[in-house]
């Protein structure tokens, strides 16, 4: 018997040893005086193949690749590896010319006809940007590169050349994209580990000039208490996207930790369905709905929306009306609706009652019930449903009164990919009885405009369009922030896209 | 092992066929009926909405559009031949991920399940000599409290203990001895709860049988009545509940996984889900019932051995 028990936890102390007990190094406090930036990454992926999937969004916050144009403090496309972008009159061709000097880290330089390579490879593995694949390239010198897009005009070209997607590789002397991409950062990969940690060491070669870290480790942390306790012990020297938790932490030792806030581009916001609801009821619950109060209970997490962009942006010039319940009573009761005893809106004696879709991420189930307290205190009665899936379900069917989502809505320093996706007629989600001939009219017109002023002009417009008809509710923006010891800086803690990180002025203080 | 233990294992082997059989056409159904595009998930991961036309040339591309029954029987035709596809997230051999899962779960699981065993053993057997006692309120107590603790709150507070407080463990470990015993102690605790109640209850029911009172009236020492003759009676009840327990510990713990940045097959299995990687999932529900079928037989075999009236 002994004998039998003996051999069972030998078999199992075999199977922990065997089995679990790497060789990697533990994570541990950080070494003192040491110029590699420790941060907690969110996510993580299998492949730093930068063109495929959104594996550019992560080779660019390792400092591996840069495209073209990078996006600045206030969402402006400018220059990184190429001077300028200019179209023609008539905007079907346009005209990249490359900086002098960019070498990959390998060296070589970044040429015309390899940006060509490279635009033509984006086509090819990434659905998304398939139409790439539609136009036309000439090289005319190492350092011009032309592309005609046939007859259709794509004003929003630079826009996705900026787009971290479109990260320049050497297609020549890559050998192993998933692992190791020979990109232009002023970083290069020093260990991949698939879906997990990764770590980076100085491009010596970086074509932009001195690198001021010697590397940086991105340890795979999803949970927020583990990311806390990181920062608490000193082993991570920055993070971003804090929970609300962990903000309260940190705003209470300022002299520990640097708090960086800034509004972002992820949208909360909610469809109100045409089909079902009367004008009246529309306009009351936009009335109703104090997204103010909302994004003072998410703590700091979320900033109010003015509009479905960030304030700052010159196509987020609208107007929306503040809260306003006395107001919005008296255009239900205008309309036929009357209190019942229940304290509940009811017209030709049915209450009124609505339908809360949602799912629950991005703060969205706050959202939801914060909404339907707001909409019954007004007396608005409303019940909530909840769908793991909105996409196949609530958003599929059109099923609902009211419905919240969350998506990106500036994904490239331009509003017309959000105009496109919610606003246009049969966009992915105007589901739900939004038609304007006006507003379809002013989105054709956006399409094909080419001048970045008269875009905002025109996006405007179309936004104003909407905000009057109460086809949506913008409730808030996800704010992009940001924790840093002292002393750490540059870790892109000022720009509102999720999507850079470290780069050549990227600091510990040290 | 006799004939009939060999008839045995030859029966089980022919109904584990049949179990997964049933088992990855009513998943690969379920998953097919359930909400959700793998192709809409992957495309706006990030939270990018995506074109009509770009999500049906990706549903196109992933051949989600194909009938149910060929893109069963072409997943079939594949897992015969030892391939289990592409991941419907990210085009890699999902076959890898789940040996690489697999393989950490099992670090993790066994070295959970040795440290439970390591403390629930000695304290079961002795809190039911000592019935009664303090020390056996004291064991009850805590396993009580061991087994209700739920698993992130154990975590959470053994983080904060051990690594700030008292500055042994690194926060940010994977890979090592260090980085593995913070999750293996977190999992080992309700474990260790559950079968400390259950070893103590199976040596009193033991302790009150008539053969242990023939013994001692014999004079046979007490040390001897309890190892000898109480813990071989008893040891084929708990080997049973270890065995179902390995089962449940191989399904991975997603919560200890992500907590620890331990990347076991819980929290793949549960990013699949997340993202419809319906490839994956299907590996992942053939390995389990692989799991729970041949766990089910040794223990039926090792019950055997052990008492070999059952």
């Amino acid at each position: 018997m002994k004998k039998r028990l003996f051999a069972l936890f030998l078999v199992i102390c075999m199977l922990a040893g065997m089995t679990a007990c790497g060789s990697k190094d533990d994570g541990g406090e950080a070494p003192a005086g040491d110029n590699i930036l420790r941060t907690a990454a969110s996510f993580a992926y299998p492949s730093l193949d930068v063109h495929k999937e959104y594996y550019g969004w992560y080779t660019s916050i390792y400092g591996l690749s840069e495209s073209l144009f990078r996006f600045d403090e206030n969402a402006k496309s400018v220059p990184c590896l190429a001077e300028d972008a200019v179209t023609d009159e008539v905007g079907t061709t346009w005209t990249i010319t490359l900086k002098d000097g960019v070498t990959f880290s390998n060296g070589d330089p970044l040429t015309a006809d390899m940006v060509i390579r490279n635009l033509q490879r984006i086509a090819e593995v990434n659905s998304r940007f398939a139409y790439f694949g539609d136009y036309t390239y000439e090289a005319p010198d190492e350092k011009t590169i032309i592309i005609h897009t046939g007859d259709k005009v794509y004003p929003m070209l630079r826009n996705d050349l900026t787009s971290p997607e479109f990260g320049m590789m050497d297609l020549d002397a890559t050998t192993d994209f998933d692992k190791n991409p020979i990109c232009t950062g002023p970083f290069v990969i020093k260990e991949f580990n698939p879906e997990g940690d990764v770590e980076v060491a100085r491009n010596d070669n970086y074509w932009g000039g001195a690198v001021k870290l010697d590397g940086a480790i991105f340890y795979y942390m999803q949970e927020d208490d583990p990311k806390l306790l990181a920062m608490q012990s000193g082993e991570i020297d920055c993070y971003n996207s804090v929970s609300s938790a962990a903000l309260e932490i940190y705003q209470k030792e300022p002299d520990k930790y640097n708090v960086e806030v800034v509004a972002g581009t992820r949208l909360q916001f909610y469809i109100l369905n045409e089909n079902r609801l009367d004008p009246s009821v529309r306009e009351a619950i936009n009335l109703i709905v104090d997204k103010d109060a909302i994004a003072e209970y998410l703590k700091g997490t979320v900033s109010p929306a003015t509009s479905p962009f960030p304030a700052s942006a010159a196509y987020s010039q609208v107007t929306i009306p503040g809260v306003d319940v006395a107001k919005a009573k008296e255009l239900l009761e205008a309309d036929g609706y009357a209190l019942n005893a229940d304290g509940i809106y009811e017209k030709d004696g049915k209450p009124l009652k609505l339908n809360i879709c949602y799912y629950a991420a991005r703060s969205l189930d706050t959202d939801a019930i914060l909404i339907q307290e707001q909409l019954k205190a007004a007396g608005i009665d409303s019940y909530l449903t909840v769908e793991e899936d909105p996409d196949s379900t609530y958003i599929a069917t059109a099923d609902f009164d009211i419905a919240l989502y969350c998506m990106i809505s500036d994904k490239c320093g331009d509003p017309q990919y959000f105009i496109d996706s919610t606003l246009a007629d049969g966009a992915y989600y105007n589901v739900a009885g939004f038609k304007s001939d006006e507003c379809q009219a002013l989105i054709e017109q956006l399409r094909v405009e080419t001048d970045p002023a008269k875009r905002a002009e025109l996006a405007n417009q179309i936004l104003q369009i909407a905000i009057d008809d109460n086809a949506f509710g913008y409730v808030g923006l996800f704010n992009h922030t940001t924790v840093l010891r002292p002393g750490v800086s540059g870790f892109a803690e000022k720009i509102p896209f999720d999507f850079y990180g470290i780069d050549a002025n990227t600091t510990k203080g040290n | 092992m006799g004939k009939q233990t060999a008839k045995q294992i030859a029966k089980r082997i022919v109904s584990l066929i049949i179990i997964l059989l049933i088992l990855s056409f009513l998943t690969f159904l379920l998953m097919y009926l359930a909400p959700g595009d793998p192709a809409e998930k992957r495309l706006s991961s990030q939270g990018v909405a995506v074109t009509k036309e770009v999500l049906e040339a990706e549903q196109e591309r992933m051949g989600l559009l194909r009938p149910f029954m060929v893109r069963y029987g072409e997943w079939l035709g594949g897992v015969l031949h030892g391939d289990f596809g592409l991941s419907f997230k990210d085009d890699m051999p999902v076959g890898p991920k789940l040996v690489a899962g697999l393989k950490k779960t099992t670090g993790l699981a066994s070295a959970s399940l040795l440290l439970a065993l390591l403390v629930s053993i000695p304290l079961g057997i002795l809190s039911a000599v000592k019935r009664n006692s303090i020390f056996d309120h004291i064991v009850r107590l805590l396993s009580f409290i061991g087994n209700s603790l739920p698993n992130f709150l154990i975590s959470v507070l053994l983080m904060y203990l051990l690594c700030i407080r008292l500055d042994l463990f690194p926060v940010v470990a994977t890979g090592s001895l260090q980085g593995l015993f913070l999750p293996a102690i977190s999992l080992a605790i309700p474990m260790a709860g559950r079968f400390t109640r259950q070893i103590r209850t199976e040596t009193i029911e033991q302790l009150n049988k008539e053969y242990v009172t023939g013994l001692r009236t014999r004079g046979v020492r007490e040390k001897t009545i309890l190892i000898n003759n109480v813990f071989h009676n008893a040891i084929g009840h708990i080997f049973t509940v270890v065995a179902l327990q390995i089962g449940v510990l191989m399904g991975g713990s997603v919560v200890i996984e992500t907590i620890f940045r331990w990347p076991g097959i819980g929290k793949l299995v549960m990013d699949s889900i997340n993202a419809r990687d319906y490839p994956t999932i299907m590996g992942f529900v053939l390995i389990m019932g692989t799991i729970y079928v041949v766990i089910n037989l040794i223990t039926d075999i090792v019950y055997h051995v052990l008492d070999p009236r059952v």
